[in-house]
């Protein structure tokens, strides 16, 4: 999936963490090193690496790895805010047909 | 995407209801019908829901996202206008919506239903201009930027 289809659920998802907030906040002032995120956070390489993962499919952080160093930074496209809109009214609508086939399902 | 001042969008979707046209009609026609499954949502608060079902009938919608989203009670409006109405066939309506009282889109969906075999055969076509422009930049100013100060205070 690019980030741009990412869905607003997985950026919903995303931001639901209060570990993941952290990060983001951290990224959003310069980017950082998968291990510098991992000390001030107080938890493992292996679980800054599991909430990059997740940031990543959101759409909202990207990384690159040079060497044994994985460097993180925020997406600016990932924020664009007509994207998301555009992408919450396509779920917006797929949820309300999908209600509308439980409304149908009940006796009349 | 950035360079711009508007995006244009149209997406399709198809379902099948296990219901006459009729019956599928009635759910758009009835104003506490189509409440439950245009209207409700889990992610957010409906705070008005009206709709004069006749063509050059007003339907109005505002709600608030809920505290769990990334733009907590935020208002959303959509203030639209029944444009096409054949009984048990199709429903045109036309709606410019509000983020926080600044445009953000205007919209034209066509509901048209078909009889199946089944039941009834719903093709619903979105049709949107999603508004970068003038406001695009505040509305970014006002939504994620806003959401990481937030954040910068809240953790």
């Amino acid at each position: 999936m690019t980030a741009a289809a990412a869905n607003i659920d997985d950026v919903f998802r995303a931001l639901g963490d209060p570990t993941r907030r952290k990060i983001i906040e951290q990224l959003s002032a310069k980017p950082v090193s998968a291990s510098a995120l991992a000390e001030p956070l107080g938890i493992t390489l292996t679980a800054v690496g599991q909430h990059i993962r997740v940031l990543e499919r959101s759409g909202l952080v990207q990384s690159e790895k040079v060497g044994r160093v994985r460097t993180c930074r925020v997406r600016a496209a990932g924020f664009a805010v007509i994207e998301r809109w555009i992408d919450s009214q396509r779920t917006l609508w797929q949820t309300r047909l999908d209600r509308l086939a439980q409304v149908l399902e009940e006796p009349e | 995407m950035e360079a711009n001042p508007v995006v244009h969008n149209t997406f399709v979707l198809m379902r099948d209801y296990s219901r006459p046209p009729e019956s599928v009609f009635r759910a758009f026609s009835d104003v506490a019908t189509k409440r439950r499954w245009f209207a409700e949502g889990d992610h957010h608060l409906v705070e008005q829901f009206e709709l004069d079902f006749r063509v050059g009938g007003a339907e109005r919608l505002r709600y608030r996202l809920s505290p769990k989203t990334p733009f907590p009670n935020a208002l959303i409006a959509a203030e639209g206008v029944c444009l096409d109405i054949v009984p048990d066939r199709r429903v045109v309506i036309a709606s410019a919506m509000t983020f926080e009282s600044r445009p953000i889109s205007v919209t034209l969906v066509t509901a048209t239903l078909t009889a199946i075999d089944s039941g009834t055969r719903l093709t619903c076509i979105h049709q949107g201009v999603f508004f970068d422009g003038a406001d695009g930049p505040q509305i970014r100013e006002a939504g994620w930027v806003k959401l990481l100060e937030r954040l910068g205070t809240a953790v």
